[in-house]
């Protein structure tokens, strides 16, 4: 039989685990060859049983169960239960009552969907910069944004962190606008006490397979603060024939996966601060801010390099940050860039078709900018200097493979010498300057 | 399919498969995409989570989209609705250009006359198949013998398998190709592998549910 169970331990770390040549130059790699597979979502007995189960149950039975039990969960009022977390943005803004033309504030980094989604709202989206210390959507990047036309401020809670909802909510009650929340990377992440996706007027969230909680592929959930709101997405989704609905197969997995989701959570908190604790001591790394007040749900945790701390402040941090990634990888970190330039970048915002001829651009031509990256410098500065473990911390990984990833670091950053080499031989163009990635 | 091998299924992707829908090592999709383009002789398909999906898909792959008109008859108030949502005005006759689209509801007593009823669908550039009848929630199919048809098609999904095959790196070297509007309109891997076990006896009578790769 097929298993997806790790053939050998993670041996614990070891003084020669470290004390070598790093694996990019000839030396032993921190984490083996063999033993870097991470494996998420992890599916248990109770899963396996749920999904049995759900065969023999109606379908709108196990979905509508599913979504309910999340909404009580995150404290939202109303919820829909959807095929993709595209699909809840869309609705999250249909709900908070956007319109053809409006326009929708939207931070530049982002996951492309969060932009899409205004589109397929018949919205055109407004980018703004981020803030540097938290990377979520400047509050006022978005105040100096806001116009006559604007309808909703839309943040994201990036990789799990809740955006500035204070100051945001502020600017929104200002100004007569909604909130809409996309929570993509926020399950169970809490601001002042209170889970994001309850924080709006609206919310949209993925529940895609490789999310804090995930179902068994594609799905996602929009929230809403009031039934109006409700049942306009409702209405949205009957008047225009749109099928969004999630599979029965899909929640089975999620509801299994949510009786476990406070576990996972622990686990991730209690890595994400190991991993923190190993990494200051560095001086080259910086772990993620998180402001006080704020639950950090690490669905992705994002490490700042600061070149300077090392004796490297000469050298250009975007090529010493490529460099550290390469040698993080040969070690066995799959640490990786999660975007590279910022969304407005993207084809699909350079070109504008939309659903084709331009629609709906072609509504409020006012709203539309032709992007250089150069117009978001906090975005810029983050990708240049930046690097993100994904999943790595998600699933309850060992312990000893935690250990070797803050051991990787702290190998790596111990190198200037090797990193100042390797920069000088290499050619590092600017992120931003290679082919846009969607993640 | 059964309960049985409903049941069987899952479990079986469940603890050996991947969830992950949008890994590179999913075998899934494009196992339940083979099957497809046996059972109907289309060389491309396009696989999403719902008819509506489906639609889109179809029509965007014959670059139809905003303030166009299509040709297209049968459809009931809900689909009309759909199509006009996009953008896109209805004539209700097949006009001189023939439909837009084919349309053909799936259910579990219609797999094994698949090949004969795609068959005597009227001609058109693309297929939809609507296989949510088979029970695992809303799912369809675009199949169509039109090449950038389909990598059209694929490019209105977020992670299509354009994005896989790039490792997402949105760089197009054709402009036509380049994406507008985009929807997660991905099947699950999950509903895949129940589709395509369900669907085995359209390419082979004697397939049972019990054989799984």
């Amino acid at each position: 039989m097929i298993t997806d169970f790790p053939d050998h331990p993670m041996p614990p770390v070891d003084h020669g685990a470290t004390a070598g040549e790093l694996a990019a130059l000839g030396g032993d790699p921190v984490i083996p060859a063999g033993l870097r597979r991470t494996n998420f979502p992890v599916v248990t007995k109770e899963d396996v049983f749920r999904m049995l189960l759900a065969v023999r149950t109606s379908p709108d039975k196990v979905v509508g169960d599913f979504a309910e039990s999340y909404r009580m969960y995150v404290g939202a009022r109303h919820a829909i239960p959807t095929a993709s977390g595209t699909a809840s943005l869309h609705l999250a803004l249909v709900g908070a009552g956007v319109r053809p033309g409006d326009e929708v504030i939207v931070p530049a980094f982002t996951f492309i969907a969060t932009a899409q989604a205004v589109v397929a709202a018949g919205a055109v989206p407004v980018f703004v910069d981020i803030d540097p210390s938290t990377y979520c959507m400047a509050p006022d990047a978005a105040a100096a944004a806001v116009t006559e036309r604007t309808r909703a401020v839309m943040p994201v809670h990036v990789h799990g962190l809740p955006a500035d909802v204070t100051a945001l909510r502020a600017l929104c009650a200002r100004h007569g606008l909604t909130l809409v929340e996309d929570a993509s990377h926020a399950h169970s992440a809490r601001y002042d006490g209170a889970v994001c996706g309850s924080l709006g007027d609206a919310a949209g969230q993925s529940l895609m397979a490789d999310k804090n909680l995930p179902v068994g592929g594609e799905g996602g959930i929009a929230f809403f603060a009031t039934g109006e709101a409700h049942a306009r997405a409702t209405e949205y989704l009957d008047q225009h024939g749109i099928d969004y609905g999630m599979s029965w197969v899909a929640a089975a997995f999620g509801a299994a996966q949510l009786q476990r989701l406070p576990y996972y959570d622990e686990i991730r908190a209690r890595n994400a601060g190991e991993l923190s604790a190993a990494l200051l001591p560095t001086g080259l790394f910086r772990p993620p801010h998180v402001p006080a007040g704020s639950t950090h749900a690490f669905n992705m945790y994002r490490v700042r390099l600061d070149p300077g701390a090392v004796g490297l402040e000469d050298l250009p941090v975007h090529a010493v940050t490529a460099v550290v990634h390469e040698l993080l990888v040969a070690e066995g970190v799959p640490a990786r860039e999660w975007q590279n330039t910022p969304i407005p970048c993207h084809l699909p915002f350079r070109d504008r078709g939309g659903f084709g001829n331009g629609y709906p651009f072609s509504l409020n031509p006012a709203a539309v900018r032709d992007h250089v990256p150069q117009d978001f410098p906090a975005t810029l500065a983050m990708l240049e200097s930046t690097l993100v473990l994904c999943r790595e911390l998600r699933s309850p990984v060992e312990h000893e493979r935690l250990a070797r990833y803050a051991a990787a670091f702290g190998k790596v950053a111990a190198r200037p010498d090797a990193i100042r080499t390797l920069v000088a031989d290499g050619d590092f163009p600017l992120p931003y300057a290679r082919a846009a990635r969607l993640g | 399919m059964d309960d049985f091998g409903t049941a069987l299924v899952l479990t079986r992707v469940l603890t050996t498969g991947v969830l992950m829908s949008i890994e590179k090592n999913d075998r899934e999709l494009p196992a339940l995409g083979r099957l497809l383009r046996q059972a109907t002789g289309r060389a491309y398909v396009n696989l999403v989570n719902s008819r509506s999906a489906g639609f889109h898909t179809s029509l965007v792959g014959q670059r139809v989209g905003h303030g166009d008109t299509i040709d297209q008859p049968d459809l009931d108030a809900r689909q009309r609705a759909f199509v006009e949502w996009l953008g896109i005005a209805v004539r209700p006759g097949a006009g001189l250009g023939g439909r837009a689209f084919g349309f053909l509801a799936v259910g579990p007593d219609d797999v094994s006359t698949l090949r004969d009823r795609v068959g005597s669908l009227p001609p058109a550039p693309a297929l939809v198949l609507d296989l949510t009848g088979l029970g695992f929630g809303p799912a369809a199919a675009v199949l169509t013998d039109d090449e950038r048809a389909w990598a059209r098609g694929e490019r209105l999904t977020i992670f299509g398998s354009f994005d896989l095959r790039t490792m997402w790196t949105q760089r197009e070297a054709d402009a036509e190709l380049v994406p507008g509007v985009q929807f997660n309109y991905r099947l699950s891997p999950l509903v895949a592998a129940c589709l395509r076990i369900a669907l085995s006896p359209a390419t082979s009578r004697t397939d049972a549910p019990g054989a799984i790769s």
